[in-house]
């Protein structure tokens, strides 16, 4: 047996017998341990992933509202005698093909894609939750539903969007539209399971056999265990929003031009990568910041709220 | 030996023993390498019909495989080709033409005085001079096999020009069955008697496209430029590699895995200016016109006032900047309809885009007219680096005219098939939609069906302007070059005045081809004969 | 379990029949008339009504629909609006580009992903973990287009030890092949390695506690055997789980991957039909995709029943 044996975490080992609940030790956490500190303040401590990417979602919202304070100049405003100029004093990030100041449109862009990002979650989450609560309580509905889902699931979600958006117009609204009918199924699906497994629960039973009405059932025992596992998905979902949003405009299917997002400026920089990479470079670092932010911030509330669940998701 | 083929060089070593196996294959010869061209097109060969597809990409692959009566040369002159001569009686009503002796199609059947009344007869349904012909023609029939005939009511002096010219729809000759196709439907197979057979079975559509030297190809003995003279190969194969991706393309050329691109894009250029392999010039002299077209039947563009206005404000040196970048070689401002540097240019009548935009007058002008906020449905095609930069730079001008713009981003396709539609703006129609021309097509009226003002016969947009269908009849009329001139510049003021058209400029554009290529002309479409590689 | 495999089998048809549907459904009521796109600039009304007749998109949905279900099932995929060319043809000429980038990226993906994962387990909480980890969260986060150009600007552009795009077919040798797939293939498997290296770690994390590795130790297995032999086998099942599921993900990444590297696959050729309206093409190649997914899963299912015995249906 080598000296290096495998390291079992620490969890594993098991602590000294306690003599009554009271007595017993707190387990020791994953993470070295600290004393661990009340409050909000305790709590960040405790989840610094959370933390990180709370932070900088929270510094890209106030970004995406104060646009217009942040010393940025109208970003569809064209100057095409001073296009393609390398980042300087007036042009921050650099001005692209017509002229438009990237700076500018990037910061602006942040309002498009978190608002595909946040609007995608929670549409998605909403319209998973009331279609995986049918699923789960109406018997008979299950079988069909849970076939249209297994079909929408099929098609892999990029394709689906891009072909719910060749049907219209580019515009943000249908953006989030066919991203949203996109994701739903992975909701739905969930919500569904979660309800199979609490269906059986004796409490469940309880309550159903005292004459409680099965919206009351699914208020006050079916939804609050949703909550968890639907809040860390809404992260993952709104995150792949983001970066389907920018995928979608880069191949030309998605927000139209004349609004700029992430993904569109990139689009639009892209035949000059090369030569003037600012113009991809810096959307790409912003999209890429926010989608690891909310990455972040899902791992972090996955691993606060349930441990157990990294397995589900 | 480059850092590549260092890698490649290890790594064959390490791959002998699957070599051995087979597995390996050699690589092309020095010798079939050059005797292949990579071509890069300006877009995708989605179908290859050039009388069905009018797009420029299938006119220039087509060139290739099918060859046409008479060719212009580069001073847009029409030169026999496939014919030996022609007769014309002296009142100009009867025209009799034989063909050269010795031609054969890929399938090497003679070329018959019958396919070529069919392929006429095919192409005069969906090109606008044909068009014209059509109307003014008795009966176009085979006298025997190496003789045609084509009796017309009226004279037609372009008749050759019409044969011959570059714009699509070319007239090219197909052998009578295909001929036979329906104009409206796609011919199913590529058989041609030009000087390159279609290797119909590498095709991948988006991808790539084959030819290979047709050895049966008979050319003319005479030299010649553009699409005269002997089209003799150089090579014995061309394929094009179809890249969306200016970029991708770029490094392409640089690490020599293509041979030509047909149009770099401008910021790209020094790049490859800079690359010691790698040669750039203008592609065509001839250029391009870039253009929108407003709608002439609705609100608000039905209004003369109102289109002024527009033109009033709009800068052609922002249009041609957004395009083309910073070079001033590559544009020049357009204050009319014609090709700048063809005989018949003219600036009469374009005061109202020379100097510098006086947004308040143009406003003023925009009010007093009577325009009431009507929306201005804007139909932009993103796919095409053309339209799209046209469609910023004119949303950011009506939008600084205070107009309200209802902005419809969409692709070269919808573009295509809602332009057609006559429908007010609101029920799915459009109020404008932007386009260009190739100035080889703007040199005069003939072709020129953009700037026909004949109301419902005239190209979308429908302008219904008789005075200048007036200047035009005349123009074809007329009896010598001065007359021509005289007759031009009225059509320009006329046309400028009732704004037929906004022409927001005429560029031109880049090619680059690898040092070792040689033989690459300027024209306006790429000539792959006479091209050879070293 | 022979029936366990005919039930799976038979599970998929309903599937694939809404997959179907919807795929029919979404071209029969997209705007746009692509009868009109091909009747081009002149022509008259009547023309565009003989093409419409001709393309048969006068007739009511249902026979519509039967119709090309009939068609489907006997192999025929319909013919091209745009090039003229059978939908089958086309596809099978942009297979193998595909299929190659596809497998390639599975392999190196899964060869890079599990290992990674593993020891980010056996060494959970050590600095390798947090930089496996914080790689996997970056895998997520950078948009598979951003990943391409940065490798191709780096590594072909720069170094020249690659080539910038295209393919070469593999009967052309297998150095050229693969040279021409790494770089798109890293790209791509940027998001799946990252995807495969978390659930990996996380299974094995939940793995390694169990009792019977504390055996296996304590009868003296070496760690290596521990790790590979009892531990893996056991977290295969969410692993392969994953990598059944994350195919889709491949899917929709080709298509982006694809474009940057000029590769003639399917997945252009599906964005080139989409952007065109090009409907033959655009529904069979969402129905050929969606059918491969299924059909892998459904063998990933199959093969359950071979890694894990206790899994009986």
């Amino acid at each position: 047996m080598s000296a290096t044996a495998l390291r079992l975490p620490d969890a594993a080992v098991p602590a000294a017998t306690p003599q009554s609940v009271a007595e017993a030790a707190p387990l020791p956490d994953v993470l070295p341990p600290v004393r661990p500190r009340r409050g909000f303040l305790g709590f960040l401590r405790r989840n610094p992933t959370i933390a990180i990417g709370a932070g900088l979602l929270l510094l890209m919202l106030f970004v995406a509202v104060f646009a217009p304070l942040l010393w940025t100049t109208d970003p569809t405003a064209l100057a095409p005698a001073r296009r393609t100029r390398p980042p300087d004093s007036t042009y921050w990030f650099g001005s692209d093909m017509l002229g438009r100041d990237v700076y500018s449109r990037v910061l602006y862009g942040a309002r498009v894609s978190l608002l595909v990002g946040f609007a995608v979650a929670a549409l998605s989450s909403i319209a998973g939750l009331a279609i995986g609560l049918v699923s789960g309580f109406v018997r008979w509905a299950d079988g069909i539903i849970m076939r249209i889902m297994d079909g929408l699931m099929s098609i892999p979600p990029i394709l689906l969007a891009i072909a719910l958006m060749a049907l219209t117009r580019g515009s943000v609204g249908n953006v989030i539209v066919a991203i949203t009918i996109a994701e739903v199924p992975r909701v739905s699906r969930l919500v569904r399971g979660v309800v199979l497994s609490l269906r059986e629960q004796p409490y469940v039973d309880a309550a159903v056999a005292s004459g409680t009405r099965t919206p009351m059932i699914i208020m006050r025992h079916i939804l609050p265990n949703t909550l968890a596992p639907i809040t860390v998905q809404a992260t993952y979902i709104c995150a792949s929003a983001m970066i389907i949003e920018a995928i979608l405009s880069f191949i030309g299917a998605g927000t139209p031009p004349i609004i700029p997002s992430w993904g569109n400026i990139m689009a639009e920089g892209r035949a000059l990568w090369q030569v003037k990479p600012y113009i991809v470079f810096f959307p790409a670092i912003f999209l890429s910041v926010t989608v690891l932010a909310v990455n972040l911030l899902g791992d972090g509330l996955r691993d606060a709220l349930d441990p157990r669940m990294a397995k589900r998701l | 030996m480059d850092r590549r083929g260092f890698l490649k060089a290890a790594t064959s070593a390490a791959a002998v023993p699957l070599g051995a196996a087979g597995l390996s294959a050699p690589a092309l010869s020095q010798g079939a390498a050059a005797r292949t061209l990579r071509f890069v097109p300006q877009a995708n060969l989605a179908n290859f019909d050039p009388i069905w597809g009018t797009q420029y990409v299938v006119r220039n692959a087509s060139a290739m495989v099918w060859d046409l009566l008479y060719g212009v040369d580069d001073k847009l002159e029409a030169r026999p080709q496939m014919v030996e001569g022609d007769e014309v009686s002296a009142d100009g009503l009867t025209w009799t033409f034989k063909l050269r002796d010795g031609l054969r199609f890929h399938d090497n059947e003679p070329v018959l005085a019958k396919d070529c009344v069919a392929s006429i007869q095919r192409w005069m349904r969906r090109d606008a001079l044909g068009l014209m012909l059509a109307s003014v023609q008795n009966e176009l029939a085979a006298v025997d096999d190496r003789t045609f005939r084509w009796s017309l009511k009226k004279p037609f002096p372009k008749l050759r020009f019409a044969l011959g010219k570059s714009g699509t729809p070319c007239c090219f000759i197909m052998p009578e069955r295909m001929a036979k196709t329906d104009p409206f439907q796609q011919i199913g197979e590529y058989v041609g008697s030009g000087p390159m057979r279609f290797v119909r079975s590498e095709w991948v559509p988006g991808a790539k496209a084959a030819f290979e030297r047709f050895p049966g190809y008979q050319p003319r003995p005479d030299a010649g430029t553009w699409l005269s003279g002997a089209k003799r190969m150089g090579v014995d194969r061309v394929e094009w590699h179809i890249m969306p991706d200016p970029a991708t393309a770029s490094a392409a050329l640089q690490n020599g895995e293509v041979d030509w691109w047909e149009n770099p894009i401008t910021d790209l250029v020094p790049t490859l200016k800079r690359n010691r392999n790698v040669a750039v010039d203008i592609a065509d002299p001839l250029g391009n016109i870039g253009t929108f077209r407003m709608n002439h039947l609705h609100p608000p563009f039905n209004n003369v006032g109102v289109r002024r206005a527009v033109l009033m404000a709009l800068s052609q040196e922002d249009y041609m900047r957004a395009l083309v970048g910073d070079d001033n070689n590559l544009w020049k401002p357009l204050p009319g309809y014609f090709t700048p540097g063809t005989p018949l240019y003219t600036e009469e009548g374009g005061e109202i885009l020379k100097g510098k935009r006086d947004f308040d007058a143009a406003k003023k002008l925009l009010a007093e007219s009577g325009y009431r906020n009507e929306p201005v449905t804007c139909i932009v095609a993103q796919d095409q680096p053309i339209t799209k930069t046209q469609g910023d730079v004119t949303a950011d001008l009506l939008k600084r005219l205070g107009m309200n713009v209802d902005f419809v981003a969409t692709d070269w396709g919808t573009t295509g098939q809602r332009r057609a539609m006559k429908n007010p703006p609101g029920q799915g129609g459009w109020s404008m939609f932007h386009s260009w021309h190739a100035g080889a097509e703007c040199g005069n009226p003939a072709a020129y069906i953009a700037l026909r003002a004949n109301g419902d016969g005239a190209w979308f947009g429908w302008p219904n302007i008789p005075a200048v269908e007036a200047g035009i009849a005349e123009w074809f009329d007329a009896p010598d070059l001065a007359a021509e001139k005289a007759a031009i510049a009225k059509v320009n003021r006329v046309a400028l005045e009732n704004v037929v058209y906004a022409p927001t400029g005429f560029f031109l554009g880049y090619q680059a081809w690898r040092r070792n290529v040689s033989g690459i002309q300027k024209g306006p479409l790429p000539f792959f004969w006479g091209v050879s590689k070293t | 379990m022979f029936s366990y495999i005919a039930r799976r089998v038979l599970a998929t048809i309903p599937v694939m029949a809404i997959v179907a549907l919807f795929v029919f459904s979404l071209l029969y009521i997209a705007p746009g008339d692509p009868a009109a796109v091909i009747a081009g600039d002149q022509a008259t009304p009547d023309d565009v009504e003989r093409i419409r007749a001709s393309l048969g998109l006068d007739r009511p949905f249902l026979v519509r629909f039967g119709e090309w279900v009939w068609r489907i099932l006997r192999g025929d995929l319909g013919v091209s609006i745009f090039t003229n060319l059978p939908v089958t043809t086309m596809i099978g000429q942009r297979v193998q580009p595909t299929l190659s980038l596809m497998v390639l990226t599975l392999i190196l993906a899964v060869s890079i992903a599990v290992p990674m994962g593993v020891v980010a387990a056996w060494r959970q909480g050590t600095l390798i973990d947090r930089a496996v980890m914080g790689f996997a969260v970056l895998g997520f986060s950078v948009p598979v287009f951003v990943v391409g150009y940065l490798l191709a600007y780096v590594f072909a552009l720069e170094l020249d030890w690659l080539p910038v795009q295209g393919y070469t077919s593999i009967d052309q040798g297998l150095w050229p092949w693969l040279e021409n797939l790494i770089l798109p293939a890293i790209a791509l498997g940027g998001v799946y390695i990252a995807l495969i290296a978390r659930i990996t770690r996380a299974t094995m994390l939940e793995v390694l506690q169990q009792d019977y590795i504390r055996t296996a130790r304590a009868k003296g297995a070496g760690q290596g055997n521990i790790l590979f032999l009892h531990a893996l086998k056991n977290a295969a099942v969410p692993i392969v789980t994953v990598i059944g599921l994350g195919i889709a993900l491949l899917i929709g990444g080709a298509v982006v991957t694809e474009s940057v590297f000029a590769i003639p696959g399917l997945g252009r050729l599906t964005v080139d039909a989409i952007l065109r309206r090009d409907y033959p093409v655009i529904q069979g190649v969402v129905l050929l995709f969606s059918f491969v997914y299924v059909l892998v899963n459904l063998l990933i299912d199959i093969l359950y029943t071979i890694i894990d015995p206790r899994i009986r249906y």
